[in-house]
């Protein structure tokens, strides 16, 4: 029950590095853009390398540990599973040349490079995705993460709804876990058949939906009670403002985007790898 | 003294849907959790996107369900997994389409028709042209839907085909029992909890 | 909060009232007044319209809520009927019986948790910086204030509403059973509070099962059944109908059941106490012993 609710707690790590002080606007665009630059190329080097700046950005603000845990449950088995099995003949439909040969029980099977090429190019694509996300949600802390999505002028009610969710989830969980416990004293048992087990589930799920359903009643006249709908702007306790550090770091970005560009434009699409364009890909 | 007794509109509508938006999400995060506890053979972490449509609307579920993969985007499965949002949106609109159309009550035979039409042969659709065009597509990292992508890939040579026999396979049984769960509990809930017209 | 006087911060003037989904009229034509300093005890049973009538304090209903009403409710001259929920935040403070279901879900600590009301109103960070500050103070979460708010025992929750409320520095407080849900050490934090709010002349409407309890502090009591005035007037006088209340389902204080047990059984006439200070005052001077 808790390995869902305790991934939850990956909040903010409070430490003073300029990872921390830039301005959470700005890292949530180096995640786009590196994301977006990531997909236009198809090169599982490029990939490598920004995974590997992203990272030393994360030593550095010592929030590396959640994004490598991560990162090893998500991205490495996938590359494990998809490899073998795309770069193998009938894994991939473009399959078509061979760089080396493989021993299974006795037989020999092609390894293609198209497959292999697929099979790591895009978990890597991902893997540029999360890290760089990660690395915003882990160094900017709740406040700031709220101030920066006000600011953003995402509209108040949806803020609500995203700081909400994030509260009332380890509530719901514990009352589900009451709830379980409950039923586990009137006799419910997990070692059972399909249809027992949905049973089961209905058993925690339907009391709990009703529970929260009047919570949600009872929250709502609360929060209209104490000016929820007030036609005026919310003040929040925290301002998100630009400094120096973040201009440098998009002046950085910048940069980088241009010689990428030089790349794409002179050497290709996949300049370190030589991989060939498959559709899609 | 007034003696009249006048009519009043409610205003409270508006705040519930903004409350019972990030129960949903909730919701779905927590029926993902318990699944795992039971070990129910479902996902069951999106049945509370349909409930979320029955009782409050489309929007509701819609957005009750897209916040629900933004935050496991965040925390669980890593960031640009939010795009499944959109499947949740999906599941949504089905929901709201069969609520609309009269086809919950399970005693139909029309429901059943619709669910499985709708959930198993429709959705996995959606959702096999973002897998392709956002991840990249391939074996799903479960050894039966795998082999079932190599089994078609290799018969047909055919990728997206492969991909979608797979994701039917997996959906055709769990959005269903989600629907029929979510159902099943919207039923027993009081009148003056509904919002959806 | 302003001293005892004679301004009426409430008039209540045949308010009727019917929720949307029912046939049936939840208030039948209720009449009362609170001036500013008073605190007035609603009593009745489950059922008895109590709860809704703390929401028509406030503009929850018929604001939120919809439905048929008649009559009206004015709260320090301004009619609920024409003004909004968010309007009225500043003059009346609603304090509900749920500790968690009560907590915003926006606010991270304490410390946001009772400038949210403030924060809605979009009031400037000085001002909320030192209400909240004075707010926690008053009830006495000093210490806390960085802690989650779902973090807190029944009690720290329920002083955590309060505060909230008092925050936005509202003529009256309502609290529709405000102690319902807690354990008696919740119980007894929570009553600490509100009695020092009306030993210094808070204005105050409490719904409220625990007699024995708000009967040290109420000025007046208004006892409903089935959505009427069954009863009104100070609280000694009310409480004094000891049938009365039992008939709806009320218990009296035990001390003023004692009296009146006393009275019919032993034909000893006394002034009926409400409170057990009160009591033993009266009897140990009936029993001549000081």
């Amino acid at each position: 029950m808790s390995v869902g609710v305790s991934l939850l707690k990956k909040t903010a790590v409070e430490a003073d590095t300029f990872v921390q002080r830039l301005d959470g606007r700005v890292k949530f665009l180096y995640f786009l853009w590196a994301t977006v630059i990531v997909y236009i190329f198809y090169d599982p080097y490029l990939n490598l390398i920004f995974v590997a700046v992203t990272l030393a950005m994360a030593f550095y603000a010592r929030v590396a540990k959640p994004i490598l845990q991560t990162l090893l449950i998500i991205v490495v088995p996938w590359i494990a599973f998809a490899v073998p099995i795309l770069a193998l003949p009938f894994g991939f439909p473009w399959n078509k040349t061979i760089i080396g040969y493989i021993d299974v029980f006795g037989n020999k099977y092609p390894v293609y490079l198209e497959g292999l090429g697929w099979g790591i190019t895009w978990p890597l694509r991902i893997a540029v995705a999360i890290s760089s996300a990660l690395l915003f949600f882990l160094t900017t802390n709740q406040a700031k993460l709220v101030a920066t999505l006000f600011k953003m002028k995402v509209p108040f009610k949806l803020i609500y709804m995203v700081v909400a969710t994030f509260q009332f989830i380890p509530l719901l969980a514990k009352e589900a876990e009451t709830i379980l416990q409950a039923q586990v004293a009137r006799g419910l048992r997990t070692d059972v058949g399909f249809v027992a087990k949905i049973k089961n589930y209905l058993s925690v799920v339907i009391p709990l939906t009703l529970s929260s359903l009047n919570k949600v009643q009872i929250r709502a006249i609360t929060l209209e009670s104490r000016g929820f709908s007030a036609p005026v702007k919310k003040t929040l306790l925290y301002e998100a403002r630009l400094m120096k550090i973040d201009y440098i770091f998009l002046s950085l970005m910048f940069v980088s985007t241009a010689v990428l560009a030089w790349v794409y434009v002179n050497i290709g699409y996949s300049p370190i790898a030589g991989l060939s364009w498959i559709w899609g890909g | 003294m007034s003696s009249e007794i006048k009519e009043i509109s409610p205003t409270g509508k508006a705040i519930i849907a903004v409350v019972l938006i990030p129960t949903i999400a909730a919701l779905n995060y927590v029926g993902g959790v318990i699944v795992e506890a039971l070990k129910a053979p479902i996902w069951g972490d999106t049945w509370a996107t349909i409930l979320g449509t029955l009782i409050g609307g489309f929007w509701v579920g819609a957005i009750g369900g897209f916040l629900y993969n933004i935050i496991m985007a965040l925390t669980v499965w890593g960031l640009p997994s939010w795009i499944w949002g959109f499947a949740n949106v999906a599941i949504a609109l089905i929901a709201y389409f069969m609520m609309k159309m009269g086809w919950t009550d399970l005693k139909k035979p029309m429901t059943w028709i619709a669910m499985i039409v709708l959930y198993g042969i429709l959705y996995p659709a959606f959702t096999t042209a973002i897998s392709i065009l956002v991840f990249g597509g391939g074996p799903l990292y479960k050894p039966l839907a795998a082999a079932v992508y190599t089994a078609v890939l290799s018969s047909t040579g055919n990728f997206v085909l492969a991909n979608y026999v797979q994701n039917m396979f997996t959906e055709i049984i769990d959005k269903p029992i989600s629907f029929i769960i979510s159902v099943i509990i919207a039923q027993r809930i009081p009148k003056r909890f509904i919002l959806a017209r | 909060m302003g001293q005892r006087g004679n301004e009426k911060v409430i008039i209540v003037e045949n308010l009727t009232y019917a929720y949307p989904t029912s046939k049936d009229f939840v208030l039948k034509k209720v009449n009362f007044e609170v001036h500013r300093g008073e605190v007035l005890a609603i009593l009745g049973p489950n059922g008895s319209g109590k709860s809704t009538l703390c929401k028509s304090l406030n503009g929850l209903v018929p604001h939120f809520y919809g439905g048929r009403y008649g009559g009206k409710v004015i709260i320090d001259g301004q009619e609920v009927l024409n003004t909004s929920v968010s309007q009225l935040a500043t003059k009346v403070g609603l304090v509900f019986q749920d500790p968690e279901d009560q907590i915003s879900g926006l606010a991270l600590t304490v410390w946001e948790e009772v400038a949210f009301g403030l924060m809605m109103l979009g009031k400037p960070k000085e001002e909320i910086r030192q209400r909240v500050e004075e707010a926690i103070r008053y009830v006495g979460l000093e210490g806390l204030e960085k802690r989650s708010p779902f973090e807190l025992s029944g009690g720290q929750m329920q002083r955590l509403a309060i505060a909230t409320v008092l925050a936005l520095r509202p003529d009256v407080i309502v609290m529709d059973e405000p102690t319902a849900q807690l354990d008696p050490i919740g119980k007894f934090e929570v009553l600490s509070v509100i009695e020092k709010l009306a030993n210094e002349g808070s204005t105050i409407v409490i719904a409220e099962h625990e007699i024995e309890e708000v009967a040290y502090f109420a000025d007046k009591a208004l006892v409903l059944f089935n959505g009427e005035v069954i009863a009104y007037g100070p609280v000694r006088e009310v409480l004094r109908k000891v049938d009365e209340l039992k008939s709806i389902g009320i218990d009296p204080p035990s001390v003023t059941e004692l009296a009146h047990a006393i009275k019919k059984e032993l034909g000893l006439e006394a002034e009926y106490p409400i409170t057990l200070e009160e009591a033993v005052k009266i009897y140990s001077e009936l029993l001549g012993v000081s």
